[in-house]
C-alpha cells in the first residue's frame, strides 16, 4: 500500500476527482484551501490579495500497482497547463487498522 | 458556501432569482406614472385673509401684522413674507425643505385660532393654502367663439366639463375667465327719490317675491296633497312687472323706475385668443395619476366631445404638459438607447467575444430594472431626473462584470474548466470588486442626504446610482460567473491561424499598450520634466476657472414666454386693451415663430383665490406666447424675447414690462435674476431709494426687465362722513357706507334660478348716475325717520393717493428691485455689477439693503455642493485608505481628482458653457469615476511590488496591463454621456452641462492620470518599500546573531 499526496490548484478540483473515479480509487482524504509555494518556480498560493489563488491537498492510499497509473494521470493533468499546477508525492504505508 | 460558488452550482436558482427581479421591475415599470419632474411639495404655505373695504395700510396693521406675529413661532419656519393690498392680506410662510408640511398646517391652524379674536370683526376667517406640483394643470386650453360666445360658459360646462370629469385620473376641470350671467336692476335715482323708494327696499322686495314656500299638506278624500306657494321667477322679465309701490292710486312697477338687464357679468378683464374673446379650460389631474395617460385620455375624450359643439367654437392648446413630457422622456429614452449601444460596442471591441459581451451587457438591464422597483416602492415616477440618472449609471454598471469576466477568461485560457474557472476566478476578485463599488457608493450615497430644492434633484440620482451599482455588483459576482460557467467554452482547435479580430483590433490595442508602456517608462525616469509640466497645466487651467461664468441652473428653452406690461396706474381696461391689440399685431408681423398668443388685460373684479398667485389690475396686460418646436425655428426663445422687448421699449404708454422665458414649473430654470431687497418702514423713502436703484440698474448693459415690486401710488376716492351730522340724522358710518356701497357696487338681492343654476340679481344705480364725484355726492340715503338726505350733506368726497400694495418680509416693510440677466451676461457678473452700483447709493440710517434672488439660491447651492464635496472626499479617502491599508496611497489617487477639475474647467471654457449647479454635480460624479481608474492602477502596482517585482518594472507592467480596463471604463462612460452632452432638443439644456463636464473631465483626467499616477507612485513608493524591509529586519534579529 502506498500513500499518494496530491497538491493542486483549486481550479483542478473537478479534474482530480474525475481522475480518481476513472482509476477506480475510492478512498481519499481532502483538505480544501491550503497554502503553499513551489520549490523552484511554483507560484505562491496564499489566498491573499497579492497571491489570491489557493490549493487543495488530497491524500489517497492505493495499492502499489495503482501508483504508476495515478502518477501518469497526474502528469497528463499537469501537461494541460503547467501554470495551473498539480504535484504528487508518494509514501510507503507501514501499517493500517 | 460562498455566494458565487452557490450561484455557479445552482444555475437554475440563480436564473430564477434574477427573473423574479426582472418581473418585479417590469411590473413596477407598468404601473409607474410618467411625469416631467419628481413630485415635490414646495415648502410654502399661504394664509389669505379678506377684509373687504380696507385699503393696503389698514390691512397691514389690522390683519397682516397680527397674523405674522401669531405665526412666527411655528416650527421649522424659515421666512415670512406678506402682501397687503386692498381687501386682502396674503401671508406666505416658507419652511425648510425637510419640514413636515402637514404638521406645519396643523400648527398654523392652532396659531390662527389665537389670532382670530384679535382680527377685525368684518374680516373673514383666514384661509390656509398649500401648493403641490402635482396640482398644476396638465392641460390648458383657450376656447373662443363668435356667435356662441354668450352661451359659451353653459355649453362648456355641460358638454365638456361634466363628461371630462368622469375620465379616470382627472382631478378637476375648470373654466376660467367665464363671464357668468347676472341680472342687473339699475335704478334711476331721480325716480327713486320721486317715489320715495330706496335701493334697499327694492332689494328686499325682490328677495321676498322670489320665493317658493312649502305650506304644509292637505288631506282630501283618499289622498294627501302637498301644498306649495310658488313665487319664484321663471323668467327674468317677470322682474319688470314687480309692484314696488303705489303713487296717487297708480301702481308703480319696477320697470317704471329701473331698467332690468339680463346679461353677462360686467368685468374688468378682457381675454383674447388670437384676437377673439374667449375663456380658458384648465384640466388638473389627481395626485399620483399618470400625467401622460390622463392627458391622452382627456384629449381623446375632448376630440369626441368637440363634435357636439357649435361650429364657431374653437379650441387652442395653450399648454399640454403630456406632450412636453413625452418629448422629453422620448429624448431621454433615446439617449439611454444610444448609451446602451455605445457600451455594447465598446465591450465588444475590447473583448472581441460575442458570448462574453452578452454576459456583461446582460447586467445592464438587470441593474436598471431594479431601479424601477425602487421608484415604484418609493412612490416616485419616471421623470427626466430618474431617466438621466439611469443614463449616468449605465456606463458604470458594466465595470464590475468586466473585471470578473476577465479573470474567468484568464482561468479558462489557462486550461481550467469553465465551471471551476468561474468559481475560483470570482473568489480571487470579488473583494476588490466590492471595494471599488464602495467607492462609487461613497460618492453617490451622500447625494441622497442633500436637502433643499436641489436635494429633490440629487436624491433620486443618488439612490438610483447607488442601487444600480450595488445591483450590478451583486449580478457581477453571481450571475456573471454562473453564465460564464454555462456559456463560455475553451476553444479546442488551435489552428495557429489568427482570427480577424486578433489580426486587427488586438494588434492595434497591443501597439497602444506598448506605446503607453514606453511613455510611462520615459516619464518615471524624467520626473523633473513631468512634474513641473503637469503643475503648469494644472495652474493654467485653474486660472481659466476665473473667467468662467456662473449661474444657478441652466436656462431652458421651453418654447413659450410670458409678457407682463404695466401701464399708467388707474388706466381703464379699455385703454389697456388697445395697447394689448397693438402688441399683438406687432408679434403677428415680426414673429412668425409664435404659434399661439393669449392675452388678458385688466383684472377680474372677483379676484378670490387667484389673487394669491396673480397680481393684476385694470392697467396690466398679461400675454402668453407659445412658440413652435425648437427644431422648427432658428431663433431661440431668448432672441425672440429680445424682439418683444424692442417693441415694448418704444411704446410710450408702457410704464414697465417684463418678458419671462420660463413657465412657472421648472427646476429653478426659472428666474435668472438678482433681487435687491430694500427694507424700511417709511414708504416714501424706500420708494425713492427703489427708484434710484432701478435707475442705476437700467444703466447696466445686459440687465433686463428691471422692475420695482411696489406699484405706484394709486388715486382713490374716499367718502369722509362727518359723525356729528350722521348722528343728527340718526345714521352711523355702517349704515351710511353700506348705503353707498349698495348704490355703486350693487346689492345682491336674491338669486334667479334656471335649469339648476343660480344667478345673482343685483340692484344698484344706473350707470349714468355713478360716474362722477358729483354723482357720489348726490347719492340719497334714507334716515330712520324716512327723510332723504344726500351724501354731500353728510360729508365730503376726497381724492387721495394710496399705495396699492405693501410687501413685507421677516415682518419688515420691503421693496424689491429685480433685474434679469439677459442673454450674454451671466448671473454672477450681473450680481457683481449690481453690487458695485449699490455701493454708490446713499442710504438713510433706517433703511437697509440685501441682495437675493436666484443669485442667493446659487450661492446657497454652491455652498451646499461644496460641503457635499468635502463629505464625499472624506468618505472616498476612508474607503481607499482601508482598501490599500495605507494613509498615503489615497493621496496619489486624489491627485487625479484635481486633474479632473482641470478637465472640467477646460471643457466648460472651450464649449463656452456656464458653470451651473448641474455642471458642479457632474464634477462630483467625476470623483467616483476617476478614483476608480486610479484604484485599478495603484492596486496592481502594489500587487506586483509585493510579489517582489522591481519598482520601475512593476510600475510599467502594471500600467501596461491596466491600460485596457481603464480605457474601457472611461470609454463606456464618455460614450454613454455623449448623447446627453450633444442633445439639442427640449429639456436638454439642463443636462448637457453635466455631459460636458463629465466627458471633459474624464477625458482630460484619464490622459493626465495615466502619466502622473505612475510618476507620483515611483516618488512615494520607493521610500515606503525600503522602510518595510528594514522594519521587518528590525523585528526579527535572531538571524543576525
Amino acid at each position: 500500500m502506498k500513500s499518494v499526496f496530491i497538491v493542486y490548484n483549486q481550479a483542478n478540483t473537478e479534474r482530480v476527482e474525475y481522475m480518481l473515479d476513472k482509476l477506480g480509487i475510492r478512498g481519499f482524504t481532502q483538505w480544501e484551501d491550503v497554502k503553499g509555494r513551489g520549490s523552484v518556480d511554483g507560484e505562491p498560493r496564499m489566498g491573499t490579495h497579492t497571491w489570491p489563488e489557493m490549493n487543495t491537498a488530497l491524500m489517497a492510499i492505493v495499492q502499489d500497482e495503482k501508483v504508476e497509473e495515478l502518477l501518469s494521470a497526474v502528469k497528463k493533468l499537469d501537461d494541460i497547463n503547467h501554470e495551473v499546477g498539480v504535484k504528487a508525492f508518494v509514501w510507503e504505508i507501514l501499517q493500517m487498522v | 458556501m460562498s455566494i458565487y460558488s452557490t450561484a455557479v452550482k445552482k444555475p437554475v436558482s440563480t436564473i430564477m432569482i434574477f427573473i423574479a427581479v426582472i418581473v418585479f421591475g417590469n411590473y413596477s415599470l407598468l404601473y409607474l406614472p410618467v411625469d416631467m419632474y419628481p413630485e415635490i411639495e414646495p415648502p410654502y404655505i399661504t394664509v389669505m385673509t379678506t377684509y373687504v373695504g380696507a385699503n393696503a395700510e389698514e390691512i397691514e396693521t389690522n390683519v397682516t401684522k397680527l397674523i405674522e406675529d401669531g405665526l412666527n413661532s411655528v416650527d421649522d419656519l424659515k421666512e415670512v413674507t406678506s402682501r397687503s393690498e386692498d381687501n386682502v392680506s396674503v401671508v406666505t410662510l416658507e419652511f425648510d425643505w425637510e419640514a413636515d408640511l402637514t404638521e406645519a398646517v396643523n400648527d398654523i391652524r392652532d396659531a390662527l385660532e389665537f389670532v382670530k379674536d384679535k382680527l377685525p370683526d368684518d374680516a373673514e376667517s383666514p384661509l390656509i393654502f398649500k401648493f403641490n406640483t402635482s396640482s398644476f394643470p396638465i392641460l390648458f386650453y383657450a376656447v373662443n367663439a363668435n356667435e356662441s360666445f354668450n352661451g359659451l360658459e353653459k355649453i362648456l360646462e355641460e358638454k365638456i366639463v361634466n363628461p371630462l370629469n368622469r375620465v379616470n385620473g382627472i382631478g378637476s376641470v375648470s373654466v376660467i375667465g367665464a363671464p357668468g350671467r347676472r341680472i342687473y336692476v339699475e335704478c334711476d335715482p331721480l325716480k327713486l327719490d320721486a317715489y320715495g323708494i330706496t335701493v334697499e327696499q327694492i332689494g328686499q322686495l325682490i328677495g321676498t317675491e322670489n320665493m317658493n314656500v312649502p305650506s304644509g299638506h292637505i288631506k282630501m278624500g283618499q289622498f294627501d296633497y302637498q301644498l306649495r306657494v310658488e313665487g319664484e321667477f321663471n323668467d327674468s322679465y317677470e322682474l319688470e312687472k314687480l309692484v314696488v309701490g303705489n303713487n296717487n292710486g297708480k301702481t308703480v312697477y319696477l320697470k317704471d323706475i329701473a331698467s332690468i338687464r339680463d346679461v353677462k357679468r360686467e368685468k374688468e378683464l378682457d381675454e383674447r385668443f388670437e384676437g377673439n374673446p374667449g375663456m380658458r379650460l384648465m384640466i388638473m389631474k389627481q395626485s399620483g395619476a399618470n400625467t401622460v395617460q390622463v392627458a391622452n385620455d382627456a384629449k381623446k375624450m375632448l376630440e369626441e366631445l368637440k363634435e357636439s359643439l357649435p361650429p364657431d367654437v374653437n379650441f387652442f392648446e395653450i399648454m399640454d404638459s403630456s406632450s412636453d413630457i413625452e418629448k422629453s422622456i422620448n429624448n431621454l429614452s433615446q439617449t439611454l438607447m444610444f448609451a446602451l449601444i455605445f457600451v455594447v460596442l465598446v465591450v465588444l471591441l475590447f473583448l472581441g467575444k460575442w458570448r462574453a459581451t452578452f454576459i456583461i451587457v446582460l447586467t445592464i438591464p438587470i441593474s436598471l430594472i431594479v431601479s424601477f422597483t425602487y421608484l415604484f416602492v418609493s412612490g416616485n415616477s419616471i421623470n427626466i431626473i430618474s431617466l438621466s440618472s439611469l443614463s449616468i449609471a449605465i456606463g458604470m454598471v458594466v465595470d464590475d462584470a468586466i473585471v470578473v469576466l476577465e479573470n474567468i477568461i484568464k482561468h479558462i485560457e489557462r486550461g481550467s474548466s469553465p465551471r471551476e474557472a468561474a468559481i475560483y476566478a470570482t473568489k480571487e476578485v470579488w473583494l476588490s470588486v466590492i471595494a471599488t463599488t464602495l467607492v462609487v457608493v461613497a460618492v453617490f450615497f451622500p447625494l441622497t442626504l442633500v436637502g433643499g430644492q436641489t436635494g429633490v434633484l440629487f436624491k433620486q440620482l443618488g439612490w438610483i446610482v447607488t442601487i444600480t451599482v450595488v445591483t450590478s455588483t451583486i449580478a457581477a459576482i453571481t450571475l456573471t460567473p454562473m453564465l460564464s460557467a454555462q456559456m463560455l467554452r475553451l476553444k479546442e482547435s488551435k489552428t495557429g491561424k489568427r482570427s480577424f479580430y486578433d489580426r486587427t483590433v488586438v494588434r492595434v490595442l497591443e501597439s497602444i499598450d506598448n506605446g503607453y508602456a514606453k511613455i510611462v517608462n520615459w516619464s518615471i525616469h524624467h520626473k523633473k520634466v513631468i512634474i513641473p509640466l503637469v503643475t503648469v497645466i494644472f495652474v493654467g487651467t485653474m486660472m481659466l476657472a476665473g473667467s468662467l461664468k456662473f449661474e444657478n441652473m441652466p436656462e431652458q428653452d421651453q418654447s413659450g414666454m410670458e409678457v407682463n406690461v404695466e401701464l399708467q396706474t388707474g388706466m381703464r381696461v379699455e385703454e389697456s386693451m388697445a395697447t394689448a391689440r397693438e402688441i399683438e399685431a406687432y408679434i403677428q408681423k415680426e414673429m412668425p415663430e409664435v404659434k399661439l398668443t393669449y392675452t388678458s388685460s385688466g383684472s377680474d373684479d372677483e379676484g378670490g383665490i387667484s389673487s394669491i398667485m396673480f397680481e393684476s389690475a385694470t392697467h396690466t396686460i398679461n400675454m402668453r406666447l407659445k412658440l413652435v418646436d425648437i427644431s422648427d425655428r432658428n431663433r431661440s426663445v431668448w432672441d425672440l424675447a429680445d424682439v418683444v422687448r424692442e417693441k415694448l421699449e418704444v411704446l410710450p404708454e408702457i410704464i414697465s414690462y417684463t418678458v419671462s422665458t420660463s413657465s412657472g414649473m421648472s427646476f429653478g430654470g426659472g428666474s435668472n435674476g438678482v433681487d435687491v431687497e430694500i427694507f424700511g418702514y417709511d414708504i416714501k423713502t424706500t420708494t425713492r431709494i427703489a427708484n434710484e436703484i432701478a435707475g442705476r440698474l437700467k444703466t447696466i448693459n445686459g440687465a433686463a426687465d428691471v422692475k420695482i415690486s411696489r406699484e405706484k401710488e394709486k388715486p382713490q376716492l374716499q367718502v369722509i362722513f362727518d359723525r356729528d351730522k350722521l348722528s343728527e340724522y340718526g345714521l352711523n358710518t355702517a349704515t351710511a357706507s353700506m348705503a353707498v356701497r349698495n348704490r355703486i357696487s350693487g346689492m345682491i338681492a336674491s338669486k334667479f334660478r334656471e335649469e339648476g343654476d343660480e344667478y345673482d340679481i343685483v340692484v344698484r344705480y344706473d350707470e349714468k348716475a355713478r360716474n362722477t364725484i358729483a354723482d357720489i355726492e348726490n347719492i340719497t340715503i334714507m334716515t330712520p325717520t324716512g327723510k332723504l338726505v344726500r351724501v354731500s350733506e353728510l360729508g365730503t368726497v376726497e381724492e387721495y393717493w394710496a399705495p396699492p400694495r405693501i410687501e413685507r418680509k421677516q415682518r419688515q416693510r420691503m421693496v424689491t428691485v429685480s433685474a434679469v440677466a439677459a442673454k450674454g451676461l451671466a448671473l454672477s457678473d450681473l450680481a457683481e455689477l449690481v453690487k458695485t452700483e449699490l455701493k454708490e447709493v446713499d442710504l438713510p440710517g433706517d433703511v437697509w439693503i440685501s441682495v437675493g434672488g436666484a443669485y442667493q439660491d446659487m450661492q446657497e447651492n454652491a455652498r451646499d455642493l461644496g460641503l457635499l464635496f468635502l463629505i464625499i472626499i472624506i468618505l472616498v479617502y476612508i474607503v481607499m485608505a482601508s482598501q490599500f491599508e495605507s494613509l498615503k496611497m489615497p493621496f496619489i489617487i486624489m491627485l487625479s481628482i484635481l486633474f479632473s477639475f482641470s478637465g472640467v474647467v477646460l471643457a466648460l471654457y472651450i464649449t463656452d458653457t456656464t458653470m451651473s449647479t448641474i455642471a458642479m454635480l457632474g464634477a462630483i460624479l467625476l470623483v467616483g469615476i476617476v478614483v476608480k481608474n486610479g484604484i485599478v492602477m495603484i492596486d496592481f502596482m502594489n500587487l506586483l511590488r509585493e510579489r517582489g517585482v522591481e519598482l520601475h518594472e512593476a510600475v510599467v507592467t502594471a500600467c501596461r496591463s491596466r491600460l485596457r480596463p481603464i480605457l474601457m471604463t472611461a470609454m463606456t462612460t464618455i460614450l454613454g454621456m455623449m448623447p446627453m452632452a450633444l442633445s439639442v432638443s427640449e429639456g436638454s439644456e439642463i443636462w448637457a452641462p453635466m455631459g460636458i463636464t463629465v466627458i471633459g473631465g474624464l477625458l482630460f483626467s484619464t490622459v493626465i492620470t495615466l502619466v502622473i499616477v505612475p510618476v507620483v507612485y515611483v516618488l512615494m513608493a520607493r521610500k515606503g518599500a525600503r522602510n518595510k524591509k528594514a522594519k521587518l529586519a528590525k523585528t526579527f534579529k535572531f538571524m543576525e546573531a
